[in-house]
Order: C-alpha cells, then sequence, then structure tokens
C-alpha cells in the first residue's frame, strides 16, 4: 500500500518532507520490480545532489539499477543498516528501507513531485504503453 | 657439437626456454641463486592463488546458508594448516620442474650467476665457490622483486613487501596497503577474508588503473562490499612507528592512518644489477632494464634476455613465451613475440580476465570503437551458482568490426578471456564471435550475448535496439 503522507517521483523514488530535511527511498514498485536487493551502494554524507540525478546504486539480483534523488541538497544522513541488510528496502520500502536524509537546498522542488494518486495513476499510464 | 645455452635464472622465463632448448638438442645449463619456478612459483602466483583457494573455500562456507548448506559448529580457519598447504603445494611444483630439467638432461647450477664477457657467464655460489661456463648463447632471466620506498624501514612483519605478505605469518588487525594494483587488490582480499581490516592508498584516482574502468568500478564496488577501505589520488608520504609497535603512516590528503602493519605494493625493481653486464658489452637502461627487440635479442649478438628484466609486461606467461621466442633463434629459428592477444588475469573476488584494448586506450589513440556489454546477473548460471556479481565488454574496431579487447570481471574471467584472446589473435569479428553457438547453461554464453551486444542484439538484454 503506498503511503499518502509522502511525495513521489517518476523515476519511483519517494521523499518524506519534515522540515528542510527530506528522507528518500524507492517505491513499493521499484523494489518489486528490482527483485531481492542485494547491495545498496549508499552515498556518503555531506555529497551534494541535484534533483532528478543519481543519488546511489541499487543491485538486485535482476539488474544493477541508479536510485534518483527527487530534491536538490546535501546529503545528510544515511541508513546503515542497509550496508548488512539491503532486504530491508524488499521488506519495507516506505519504513525501515529509506535510503538517505536529504537538507533540501531548494524546497518548493517538493511541489513538482506527485501526489500519491498522481503517482497510482502514472504507474497505470506506464504499464499500459 | 650441440649448442652451448647457459641461462641465468630459471623463473617462468628462464625454466621454459631451458626445456625448449633441450626439446631443440642444445646442452643446456641454468644457473639459479635460490629455488627454480622463480618470483611466480615461490613467492607470485602459485603461492597467492593457493591462499586465494583457501579464502575462497572459506567465504564459500561463511555463505553456505544462502545454498540450503546449514553448518552446526564455529566457522573457523588455522593459519597453520594454510601456509602448510602453500607450501605444498609450491614444492610439488618445484619438484615437477627438476624432473622436467634432469628428464631433459638440463644441469642445473646453485649460484649468481652473471657475465664475465659475452660468452662466459660465473656462476658463484653462496660459499664462495665459482664456476666458469662457456656458452655459445645466453638468455637473462633474472627476473625482478618488489620495489621499495627509501627511507621505510622493511621488516617483514610490520613492514612488508609481497614477499613477506605472501608468507602470511600472522594475520594484523590493521593492514595497510600501499598501492592498488594487482598485488595489493589480490591481498586486500586475501586479508581482509582472513579478518584484517584493510585500507588500501592508491596514487591513481580508481583501482586497478591499468585496467579498463568498468572493471575498476566493479572491483571498487566489491572492495566496498567487503568492508574494505580505499583511499584514491592520495599518496603516503611518511612511515613511523609508535611506542607501542603499531605502525603510522602520513598521508598526502593530511590525514594519518595507524595500522598493525603495512604492505607496500608499489610495483618492481629488475633484477640486472649484478650481472656484470657492462662486461658483456650491455647496458641497461633507466628502470634497470636490458632493450631486447622481438626475437629477444639484446644489442649483443648472442645474447637474449627474457621476462621481467626487459621492462615488458611482467607476466609470468609472457616471460615464459619470451624463453620460448629465445630459445628458438638463439637455435637458429627465427620467432617473434606478438604482444597484442597476451591475456592476463586478476585474482581479486571476483576474478578478472582482461586481454587487448582498454576503452580509454582506444579513446587515447583515436580509434572509433562499437561495445558490446553484459551483466553476469542476465545470466542463469550466474544465478545457479550464486555468482551473479560481474561485466563482460567487448570492443570492437567500428570500421572492420574486428574484436580489439575483451574485459571481465565475474568468476571464472581469467579463464573465460582466452575466447576473447584467440578472436583477438585470428582477427575475429564481434558478429563471428556472437554467431558461435555458447553452450547453455555456462558463464562462456556472457561471451556471446556481449559480442551480439556489439549490435544490439542481445537476447538477454531489455530495451536493446537492434541494428538492422
Amino acid at each position: 500500500m503506498n503511503p499518502d503522507d509522502i511525495k513521489y517521483h517518476r523515476e519511483h523514488a519517494w521523499v518524506r518532507v519534515e522540515g528542510k530535511h527530506a528522507t528518500i527511498g524507492i517505491t513499493d514498485f521499484a523494489q518489486q520490480q528490482l527483485g531481492d536487493i542485494v547491495y545498496v551502494d549508499l552515498p556518503e554524507a555531506d555529497t551534494e545532489v541535484d534533483a532528478d540525478s543519481e543519488l546511489c546504486e541499487i543491485e538486485s539480483t535482476k539488474a544493477t539499477s541508479p536510485v534518483v534523488s527527487p530534491v536538490s541538497g546535501t546529503v545528510h544522513e544515511v541508513n546503515d543498516d542497509l550496508a548488512d541488510s539491503p532486504e530491508i528496502i524488499n521488506e519495507d520500502p516506505y519504513g525501515n528501507g529509506w535510503i538517505a536524509v536529504i537538507t533540501m537546498s531548494d524546497p518548493s522542488e517538493v511541489n513538482d513531485l506527485m501526489s500519491r494518486d498522481e503517482y497510482e495513476k502514472f504507474l497505470k499510464e506506464e504499464e499500459e504503453r | 657439437m650441440p649448442t652451448r645455452l647457459t641461462i641465468i635464472g630459471a623463473g617462468p622465463g628462464g625454466y621454459v626456454a631451458a626445456i625448449r632448448a633441450a626439446q631443440k638438442g642444445a646442452q643446456v645449463t641454468v644457473v639459479e641463486e635460490s629455488e627454480v619456478g622463480g618470483t611466480c612459483l615461490n613467492r607470485g602466483c602459485i603461492p597467492t592463488k593457493t591462499l586465494i583457494a583457501s579464502t575462497e573455500a572459506l567465504e564459500h562456507v561463511r555463505n553456505s546458508a544462502a545454498f540450503g548448506v546449514e553448518l552446526t559448529g564455529e566457522v573457523r580457519y588455522n593459519l597453520n594448516r594454510i601456509r602448510e598447504r602453500k607450501d605444498k603445494v609450491v614444492e610439488t611444483q618445484i619438484k615437477g620442474i627438476r624432473a622436467l630439467f634432469k628428464n631433459r638432461g638440463i644441469t642445473l647450477i646453485p649460484g649468481k650467476g652473471s657475465l664475465l664477457s659475452k660468452d662466459v657467464v660465473r656462476s658463484v655460489q653462496k660459499d664462495g665457490t665459482t664456476q666458469d661456463i662457456r656458452s655459445d648463447r645466453i638468455i637473462i632471466a633474472t627476473g625482478s622483486r618488489p620495489a621499495r620506498i627509501a627511507g621505510f624501514a622493511f621488516d617483514g612483519e610490520s613492514v612488508m613487501t609481497s614477499d613477506d605478505a605472501v608468507q602470511l605469518k600472522n594475520v594484523p588487525k590493521h593492514l595497510l596497503i600501499i598501492g592498488a594494483g594487482v598485488i595489493g587488490c589480490e591481498f586486500a582480499f586475501i586479508y581482509s577474508s582472513l579478518g584484517a581490516a584493510v585500507t588500501i592508498v592508491e596514487l591513481m584516482p580508481r583501482a586497478l588503473s591499468t585496467e579498463d574502468e568498468d572493471l575498476s568500478l566493479i572491483i571498487e564496488r566489491e572492495l566496498k562490499k567487503a568492508k574494505i577501505s580505499l583511499v584514491t589520488s592520495t599518496s603516503v608520504t611518511a612511515i613511523g612507528r609508535t611506542a607501542d609497535g603499531a605502525v603510522t603512516a602520513d598521508l598526502s590528503n593530511g590525514n594519518k592512518i595507524k595500522a598493525d602493519a603495512v604492505l607496500v605494493s608499489i610495483g618492481r625493481s629488475l633484477n640486472t644489477e649484478h650481472l656484470r653486464l657492462e662486461d658483456a658489452g650491455l647496458t641497461a637502461g633507466k628502470r634497470g632494464e636490458i632493450s631486447v627487440n622481438d626475437k629477444m635479442e639484446t644489442a649483443i649478438p648472442g645474447i637474449y634476455a627474457v621476462g621481467d628484466v626487459t621492462g615488458n609486461l611482467m607476466l609470468a606467461h609472457v616471460a615464459s613465451r619470451q624463453g620460448i621466442v629465445a630459445a628458438e633463434n638463439a637455435l637458429g629459428g627465427d620467432v617473434r613475440m606478438d604482444y597484442a592477444s597476451v591475456p592476463a588475469g586478476i585474482f581479486t573476488r571476483p576474478e578478472i580476465g582482461s586481454v587487448g584494448l582498454r576503452e580509454h586506450q582506444a579513446r587515447e589513440r583515436g580509434i572509433e570503437v562499437k561495445i558490446g556489454k553484459f551483466p553476469y546477473r542476465a545470466l542463469g548460471k550466474a544465478h545457479a551458482s550464486g555468482e551473479i556479481t560481474g561485466l563482460f565488454k567487448i570492443i570492437a574496431d567500428a570500421a572492420t568490426d574486428r574484436v580489439l579487447g575483451v574485459h571481465i570481471c565475474g568468476a571464472r574471467a581469467s579463464d573465460l578471456v582466452h575466447e576473447g584472446a584467440l578472436a583477438i589473435r585470428m582477427g575475429t569479428t564481434a558478429r563471428q564471435l556472437g554467431n558461435m553457438v555458447h553452450a547453455h547453461p555456462t558463464f562462456a554464453e556472457g561471451m556471446g550475448e556481449a559480442a551480439e551486444d556489439v549490435h544490439g542484439s542481445a537476447i538477454h538484454m531489455p530495451g536493446e535496439r537492434m541494428e538492422r
């Protein structure tokens, strides 16, 4: 079930905003597409990242895929639990499977992201294509 | 009367040259100051691969649950047994070479060889006994040794070269490795598996900087997965010692690293200083190398040089081939060295096999290329074996479609690369390679798919746009 208190990016990432901090993860759809996740190449703290660009890479048994950051800013914190247990993303993509917290440089970027309903509609359209 | 051929050094260059020359009827004498087999057999290729086999076994056992094999006891290793196994493997191989020598009637003289003139080799034994060997032809194959940094106090235990690290006297809690080349990376995985925290400091911007960049990226990530820390574009400016016996290293980026031991793996120095080359009319180059042409002839007729001393590709199998070329030519043949299709293996986890042009080399030379890639994780065999990390990469000439380079990182890469070596040697095109049937289920299927991918036609890749 996709939560409605977060915003969604078309590259299947999500953000949960608290003040100027945005927690980032990948969506349930993304983890299903990837299959069993075997490694998360976690970003380093203080790394700068631009919206719509690669934050880090995830390796699954099927593919190596970039995680795209929905917002611009600086990496404030990373989820170290993923280093030894990357499968947490498969189990709980919207909770314990969060990847990083970004200190946003332009919080208005969040306005460009999709709501849950918009994202689900987007997924349906993608599927039909 | 048979040709009297004297070879200085019984490493993979010298001993192979000796056997080939004996096969061709020469009267062969080999002067060797330590043991037959050289660095490769005594301190390099073979002992390290033996250690790697032990650490691979250890890793397999640690991951056994993933294969449905449950262990009920504690998993631990026995350092003495690992060392004993290594020594036994080396000893068996040494006996093998000695037996081949005996079988071929090759005379092995223990001693340090040097040139008295262009046709006399002097052997000096440890007890001072000398023997002068009159020779019609001479092959110099004295090899190389680990390069040392001046001012570092090498003691074989806390400040080591690869000669010491391979002895595996103990496993330091924290090992600092200077140099992320082939030797540094191989030892990083070995010591890490045995429980050492490993930090590698590398002067260049990436690990394994002579390999194709895509392969460096994979190994850098695998180092990360193994929790081996890699610091690139950084040098070690000084090494010190603390009162409690630890080693400290000052880095060019201002940081300081404290470790229990340091392994210096920054390259190799050539063993030519004690050869008295000038007495035979030869001079060594800036790095101590002996210049040769593609027939392995030096500037002095009748004297040949092979292996690391030539300052060329420092690989055991190159030395061996050069040894064969030198022996053939010394006995009236006309054989030449060809380096374009020489494959090389790096035994990291996973391993690397590479041959021919790297992508950046093709770019530097202005050659327009097409590139095919195929990931291990798209192979059924890789999943069945639990070895999904890796990549096949084929570089083909855009104009002729001929294969120019093959770079593989993944399980069995060092064996798989030989298909690429053959393709380069025979002038095979990527299309021909892709059209060749590769058996299923094997890792080699990745070669066929990567060759197909040069033209966008790999079967097991999503979203490929095929050339029509």
